[in-house]
């Protein structure tokens, strides 16, 4: 009962933004896929930090102070790791 | 000064910056001058400049440019706002300095947009904005260190408050301070490919060879796509260039793109100290609730019905007011003016016609009200992030859902707004349904005619959110038809948006683009409409009947020859040729159908004496209209599919002339009107023929 009022959200290693739990602080490791340049110049750049939000067709970061909308097809192409 | 110095240009300084970094209000703030300021990205598609006086007493030409993320576009109106910077926009002047502004409480992310303005040869100033915002949130930024590192002055400013502005007044002066070195260094290949670009379109006499060089290597559709002030041969030395990188394993846009961001990181370490992993905001907390699946649709479906309800339960009181204004102008000429034609054509013609659409005007305030207040508060982008789900099936995303939804006002900024759209064909199918988002025009057709249909507000409220849902759901269906026509976007197109903090609207900005566009519809009044009515009350009161009956009068005129012509093809949707002739002639403009209307209705009866308002006259006077066997002609189906014909015409020409404009295409202009009203008609037949067979009359 304890472990589940503290629990923190299971931030795996190496996963994708569409794969990775809601609540988590993540940096970006690397990005691949066709729109990683425009996905870049919005603010999800290599090693940008961020937080997931929220999960859903489209789901919400907060990046840099601002939250960010995208698709999951876009948050494929974010590969992100948790902050250590 | 002699008069050739009094015409040589001012100086042009151009503000630049990411959508909704808060340009417009420091725009604003500079220049004194009243423009709208939304708070979506993309709310300045046109070009907007004011002329100011700094501190020094020079005078230059401050132009906002539209919003961007980088100067490698990805819609239309980022493409302007890159082309002006690099002096390549037909008509427009390079500026002599840019305002870059960035946002301090996020810095890193605004930080490459301003490396890349950085790189254009220009004199740059930084302004820092929101600097009250970042400290609020943790984060201590020291200025002086980022202007050493970039070698710009740097300003920090809180556009809201007017905090920094006189600072940044200061900055712009003579001598402007030098364009800032290239801060980043790209691996040898790149440098070595890059010089002898350089070199190339110097032989080439390309204006700024090393400024277009860097650009054509940083972006590769900039150096594929066809540039019209830019040599074919320029673009040939650049792509020769990129192969060669490329075949060493190095894109030469990946690797510019990289470093910018090292360059980036290395001031933002240097300048700032972070505030740490993200907290909690109100604005997190209220997006629980609002971009929920179930509870966010709940709000959404509240805030339309709440703008409905209050366009009918509001607007009542004003627009008394403005009929009482109209009778007593009538009542004020007809008085002392004998009877006869002048003073028909001037107190039914002119008065009548143009007070029958006037008496909107506080509806059409109100709906412009609540549009700017959605606007300022951060709602609007999530209202798209919610339609997202449902546009994605129309073949759409989300982000044409903001255009759509300035439609609900008026199609032209709408059509404008698509700019903002990346992908070419969702832009093309974005533009071509959107006149049958309801805009404010079709207000005044569809307050004359609710009244008629069903009684009470929450009932007249619902049936207009009908008439709404029938023409966003009507709009969505010919995205889905016209989208497999005209081929899916490719790639398909992706969802990708900033969601703004939560903010309690400018109520002095959104009270001034209500005032804007009140002033808007006023002119039109005063100019189309006007136009049209004496042309319509002509039509009514010529030729003259020969036994002088004004009975006969309606008959014998122009206008009720073109009724009696056009009768068979409006019988099928249940219209007499009074209907077909007010169908016609609101062609060019919606609004008009009132006005004809009222001036069909007023020329056979007498009106002398009578002060009641307008629309409660004409609406007693459609109520009793009866067909030639005696039957009353506007039954309630009769009136259903009038409306729904009113909700899918297009019936604009300003419209199709601006979707002209952007699509640079007639046929799909032309197209788009005959598609409409072919639609229309199909629509309101479809509805009555239904009708009468389910028994209804």
């Amino acid at each position: 009962m304890a472990e589940a009022l503290t629990a923190e959200p299971a931030c795996d290693r190496n996963v994708t933004l569409s794969q990775a739990a809601i609540g988590c602080d993540l940096e970006v490791t690397d990005l691949e896929g066709p729109a990683c340049r425009e996905l870049r110049e919005i603010g999800f750049c290599e090693q940008m930090r961020l937080r997931k939000l929220t999960n859903g067709r489209n789901l919400v970061c907060a990046v840099c102070g601002t939250r960010l909308a995208l698709s999951r097809e876009l948050a494929k192409q974010v590969r992100v790791a948790p902050v250590a | 000064m002699s008069s050739g110095d009094a015409e040589q240009p001012l100086p042009k300084v151009a503000l630049v910056g990411h959508p909704n970094v808060g340009k417009t209000t420091l725009f604003n703030q500079l220049t004194g001058a009243r423009k709208k300021v939304g708070n979506y990205p993309g709310v300045t598609v046109e070009k907007v400049s004011a002329t100011l006086f700094t501190p020094h007493g020079h005078e230059f030409e401050l132009v906002d440019l539209p919003g961007s993320y980088s100067l490698t576009p990805n819609s239309p109106d980022e493409a302007v706002t890159r082309d002006v910077l690099l002096g390549d926009f037909e008509g427009e002047a390079r500026p002599s300095l840019v305002i870059c502004v960035v946002d301090a409480s996020s810095l890193e992310r605004h930080l490459y947009f301003a490396l890349q303005v950085m790189d254009l040869g220009l004199p740059v100033v930084l302004a820092l904005n929101q600097v009250d915002r970042a400290e609020e949130v943790g984060i201590r930024l020291n200025r002086q260190v980022l202007a050493d590192l970039l070698e710009i002055p740097v300003v920090a400013c809180q556009a809201t408050s007017g905090k920094g502005v006189v600072q940044l007044k200061q900055a712009m002066r003579f001598p402007m301070p030098p364009p800032p070195i290239r801060k980043w260094k790209a691996p040898g290949l790149v440098e070595s490919q890059l010089a002898q670009l350089t070199k190339d379109l110097r032989e080439l006499e390309v204006s700024r060879p090393e400024v277009h060089a860097i650009h054509l290597l940083a972006d590769s559709s900039y150096r594929v796509e066809q540039q019209p002030y830019l040599p074919l041969m320029a673009q040939i030395k650049a792509r020769e260039a990129a192969a060669a990188c490329i075949k060493k394993g190095m894109a030469p846009e990946d690797a510019i793109q990289k470093e910018r961001f090292l360059t980036i990181r290395r001031a933002c370490r240097a300048a700032t100290h972070d505030a740490g992993p993200h907290r909690e905001s109100l604005s997190d907390k209220l997006d629980k609730y609002v971009l929920h699946p179930v509870l966010g649709w709940v709000f959404f479906a509240a805030i339309m019905f709440l703008i409905f309800w209050s366009i009918f339960r509001f607007a009542s009181y004003p627009m008394d007011f403005v009929e009482n204004l109209v009778t007593a102008a009538q009542n004020l000429v007809a008085t002392p003016m004998p009877d006869g034609d002048l003073e028909d054509l001037i107190v039914e013609g002119i008065i009548g016609g143009v007070g029958s659409v006037l008496i909107f005007l506080p509806q059409i305030a109100l709906l412009f009200l609540f549009i700017g207040l959605l606007e300022g508060s951060g709602y609007m982008a999530r209202a798209a992030f919610l339609m997202d789900k449902i546009m994605g099936r129309a073949g759409l995303t989300g982000k044409s859902f903001l255009p759509l939804l300035s439609g609900y006002a008026c199609a032209i900024p709408g059509v404008m707004a698509t700019r903002t759209i990346n992908s070419a064909k969702e832009r093309l199918l974005t533009i071509l349904i959107l006149p049958w988002m309801s805009c404010s025009a079709r207000l005044p057709v569809y307050l004359l005619l609710i009244p008629l249909l069903v009684a009470g507000t929450f009932a007249q409220t619902m049936m207009m959110f009908l008439l709404y849902a029938l023409g966003t759901g009507g709009a969505l269906f010919a995205a889905w038809l016209l989208g497999k026509r005209i081929g899916r976007a490719e790639p398909p197109p992706h969802f990708l948006i900033e969601l703004p903090p939560y903010r309690l609207p400018d109520l002095g900005y959104v009270g001034r683009h209500v005032l804007d566009r009140s002033l808007a519809f006023l002119k039109k009044a005063g100019t189309v409409i006007l136009g049209i009515s004496i042309l319509l009350w002509a039509l009514a009161a010529f030729p003259k009947a020969p036994s002088g009956s004004e009975a006969e009068q309606f008959s014998y005129s122009l206008m009720g020859r073109l009724g009696e012509a056009i009768a068979p093809a409006v019988a099928p949707l249940g219209w007499d040729g009074r209907l077909g002739t007010a169908m016609l002639t609101s062609f060019a403009a919606r609004e008009v159908f009132v006005s004809s209307m009222a001036i069909s209705y007023a020329i056979d009866e007498d009106e002398a004496g009578d002060d009641e308002d307008v629309r409660r006259k004409l609406r007693e006077k459609i109520t009793a209209a009866k067909r030639s066997d005696g039957s009353p002609l506007y039954t309630p189906l009769v009136i259903f599919s009038l409306l729904v014909f009113y909700v899918y015409a297009l019936q604009c020409l300003p419209t199709t002339v601006v979707v002209h404009r952007e699509t640079q295409s007639w046929a799909w202009a032309v197209g788009q009107l005959a598609g409409m009203s072919v639609f229309a008609y199909v629509a309101a037949f479809i509805v009555f023929q239904l009708g009468r067979l389910l028994g209804y009359t």
